[in-house]
């Protein structure tokens, strides 16, 4: 083993004074709270700063010890190399389980010195304060985390370049995505640890009503768009570099993002009825429980090693602990909630389900159904092995049957939700309201029909696209035309946005999914070949090299055009072949090429494999459009409503004397 | 009654049905077209997992397990007449149950799929009973005490507590 060195003392001091400053942080609030002491409230900011300050420096620590090429520590030599191009050696600090939690533990120590700051003058508010406290306990546990299990400036033993210090893997060194993805995704998934915060808070103060609701509201909204972005482009990346041409394959990781994605969608939901009507008071504290958690979660199953994954680190002691914080958080949230029972009990009544609320309910049932669903076929490999011990693989045959039947629910719900009524809908009122979008959604299915398409499941994707899409667009062209531009700003209108996204995606995902049409060819240099209505011509067929690739790749003329190059490069250092298709990419279709392993540029052989992928682009146009959105949403909408307003007209009371 | 609003009255509605109806069968019934084999290869190793891997499929796999069990099953596909569940079920026979993507619909593997439905039915019921509770416990008109919450309510606000 070497000895300590400058970044290994420098990172080991500022995570230990992180540590000390949450922990400090957090047991000086409660006791300022407890006593009501206003000076030593006023002791607790330092503590945040200098929390952030030892995350901050932790991480430049570690992007000096990468930079400088700092051999000592024994995380450098794992992802670090003397060849890594600067883009990805910046990047290569997340590509590993230690490193990716120094990001995590950075992101939340931002977070808490932003709320920190943001309510400094409301510390004494005892709600503020216990959030504040949550968040300090949380930042502790991520500092305890990078100091123990996962001690990323640990010295490593005297470096054999001959075996270690190759760089991180292949495919974290290939794309600039890796520069995005994951730090937009963590923004996501840390982001909801404010939320849950301010939960813990409302349950420990017994302030339960509405205001945390609205204190929360934004971040939630701002973790749940980070989130949607960070799948997105977890996806974009993934049809980049991975050459099956997919964007989607419910690897367990991908899973363990998309269930706090479902849960936090249903909350920003349901989260309405509350403050509306006052209602769903447990269901929302268990929401954001469930999100929070289930991040966790998802962290336990995918870097502990219990769980086999592509994107899974290496074995880690991390597995223990993030089990024990996830038991934690479940029973001291669970426990919270039954004290509080009686505060809790909500004093209204959904009135019929036939309104705004009853559709946001059915909402949230599909969407925690289909986060246990997804949940159950993540562990269940886990489950069969304790009891039987023997493998199996649960993948995407059963996810994707799963999925469908509620998405397509889910889809249908998202027409109806915005024209119902809060309170109750009339069937005249219904039949005038969906009239319009109902007719879009039978536009959308004869012109998909038109263009070929068949199958039911695609067929009904796309009518209740439609239909949710015409809803969508009825909604903004009410509001645009009583409001102008401001229309479109506010939750509500800002949420239509977020829908037309979220239905851009399904469709396309229906159409890429269900359409696909794909061959391989093995072609000479000079040859032509036609497939599904293009010409392939093969150019030429040629090696390359890089300081860190060998590869081979073919230019490959579409339709007698541009040059495209799919190729394949071996990382020599690591032995393993990355491939890098080429894609042409167009409104209607993406056509997209892959170099197949066996041509051979001394013959001029290629052997490629053309996908010709319909609608792929609006994936992407799809998401950008979610991203924007939930930035109208999260403006404030021309008439904010006071808690005590109306909100909506009286039931007549020959209807109450009915009752 | 204005034209606009007469026309989503029932013959607008009819008509829809019968488009969306009529559209409907034409697209599930009409011939999707053939299949070239490579897609037929594809559909099927989408169905299998790679025996080594950690959770890809054979389609997605790029190692020489998952090619070696992609050539059996282009070979199956171009020389026998035998169907995708065949062929799956050869490969799973051949490779080993690792292989086996699709939890068996017997046994314990089973509650996989139980479960969720359970779950459904769960939810269903719960639902209906929570709105059979609303729909008796409607307490539109405010007691005694409800106003003088409310009455507090506005008070604090008023002296600018809230």
């Amino acid at each position: 083993m070497l000895a300590e060195g400058l970044n290994g003392l420098l990172g080991h001091t500022a995570l230990i004074v992180g540590f000390a400053a949450s922990l400090f942080g957090a047991l000086a609030l409660i006791a300022a709270i407890r006593l009501g002491n206003a000076r030593l409230i006023k002791t607790v900011m330092p503590y945040g700063w200098l929390a952030l300050g030892g995350a901050v420096m932790a991480v430049v620590v570690m992007e000096r010890g990468l930079i400088t090429r700092d051999w000592q520590l024994a995380y450098v030599q794992r992802v670090g190399s003397r060849d890594t191009p600067a883009l990805f050696n910046f990047t290569a600090l997340w590509s590993a389980l230690e490193g990716s939690i120094l990001l995590w533990l950075l992101l939340l120590a931002v977070y808490t010195a932003i709320i920190m700051h943001r309510y400094r003058a409301r510390l004494a508010d005892p709600l503020v304060g216990w959030a504040l406290v949550v968040m300090f306990f949380v930042t502790a546990f991520f500092f305890f985390l990078a100091l123990g299990p996962t001690d990323a400036f640990r010295a490593g033993v005297t470096p054999d370049f001959t075996a270690c210090c190759k760089g991180p893997n292949p495919l974290l060194q290939n794309h600039v995505l890796v520069l995005f993805h994951p730090p937009i995704l963590y923004l996501g998934y840390v982001g909801f640890t404010v939320p849950f915060a301010f939960a813990i808070a409302a349950l420990v103060t017994g302030r339960v009503g509405e205001g945390w609701l609205v204190e929360t509201r934004r971040w939630a909204l701002f973790a749940w768009g980070f989130l949607t972005v960070g799948i997105v482009l977890g996806g974009w990346w993934s049809y980049e570099v991975l050459g099956w041409g997919g964007v989607w394959g419910w690897d367990p990781v991908e899973n363990a993002s998309f269930l706090p994605w479902l849960t936090g969608t249903a909350y920003i939901h349901s989260v309405m009825v509350q403050e509306r009507r006052g209602m769903l008071r447990v269901w929302n504290l268990s929401l954001l429980v469930a999100t929070f958690s289930l991040t966790i979660l998802g962290t336990f199953l995918t870097r502990s090693g219990v769980v086999n994954s592509v994107h899974a680190f290496s074995d880690s002691t991390i597995g223990p602990f993030l089990l024990g914080a996830f038991g934690v958080v479940v029973l001291v949230s669970l426990g919270l909630i039954a004290w509080r029972g009686d505060r809790l009990r909500s004093p209204g009544a959904i009135d019929s389900p036939i309104s705004r609320e009853g559709a946001f309910l059915a909402n949230n049932v599909l969407l925690a159904l289909f986060a246990f669903v997804i949940l159950l076929g993540t562990v269940f490999p886990l489950i069969v092995e304790a009891k039987d011990n023997r493998k199996i693989a649960v993948g995407s045959p059963f996810f994707d049957t799963m999925s469908q039947p509620i998405g397509l629910v889910l889809l249908f719900l998202m027409a109806v939700a915005p024209a119902l009524p809060w309170r109750k809908a009339s069937g005249e009122l219904l039949r005038d309201r969906l009239f319009w979008p109902a007719w879009c959604g039978a536009g959308t299915l004869a012109l998909s029909v038109f263009l070929g398409a068949t199958d039911l499941a695609p067929l009904l994707a796309f009518t209740f696209a439609g239909f949710a899409g015409g809803a969508a667009i009825r909604q903004l062209v009410l509001a645009t035309r009583r409001q102008g531009y401001r229309g479109l700003l506010g939750r509500t209108n800002g949420g239509m946005v977020v829908h037309l996204g979220v239905i851009i995606i399904a469709v396309a995902l229906a159409a890429s999914n269900s359409y696909t049409r794909s061959a391989e060819f093995t072609m000479m240099k000079g040859e032509t070949v036609s497939f599904a209505g293009h010409t392939f011509k093969v150019l030429d067929v040629l090696d390359f090299t890089t300081p860190r690739t060998v590869g081979i790749k073919a230019e490959i003329s579409i339709d007698g055009g541009q040059a495209y190059a799919p190729a394949i490069s071996k990382y020599t250092a690591f032995g393993m072949d990355v491939p890098t298709p080429s894609v042409k990419t167009s409104l209607v279709q993406d056509i997209y090429l892959t170099l197949e392993n066996g041509s051979k540029p001394s013959t001029g052989e290629a052997k490629i494999k053309v996908f010709i992928k319909p609608m792929v682009v609006w994936l992407w146009i799809g998401g950008t459009l979610c991203a924007f959105g939930t930035l109208l949403a999260a403006f404030p909408g021309k008439n904010r409503r006071r808690p005590t307003d109306a909100v909506s007209a009286p039931i007549p009371l020959d209807e109450v004397a009915s009752v | 009654m204005s034209a606009a609003s007469s026309v989503k009255r029932w013959p607008g509605w009819v008509l829809l049905a019968f488009v969306v109806a009529g559209c409907l069968a034409y697209g599930v019934t009409r011939d999707a077209g053939a299949r070239t084999p490579e897609e037929r290869v594809e559909e099927i190793s989408k169905q299998l997992a790679c025996p080594i891997c950690n959770g890809e499929t054979v389609y997605e796999s790029r190692n020489t397990a998952s090619a070696s069990i992609r050539a059996e099953i282009k070979n199956q596909v171009s020389t026998t007449d035998a169907s995708d569940d065949a062929i799956i079920a050869y490969v799973v026979q051949q490779f080993g149950a690792k292989t086996q993507l699709l939890p068996r619909a017997s046994g314990f593997e089973s509650l996989v799929w139980v479960i969720p439905g359970v779950a459904l039915v769960c939810a269903g019921v719960g639902l209906f009973f929570s709105f059979r509770k609303w729909r008796t416990n409607v307490d539109t008109v405010p007691d005694a005490a409800d106003r003088a919450r409310v009455e507090a309510a506005m008070a604090a606000e008023d002296s600018g507590e809230s």
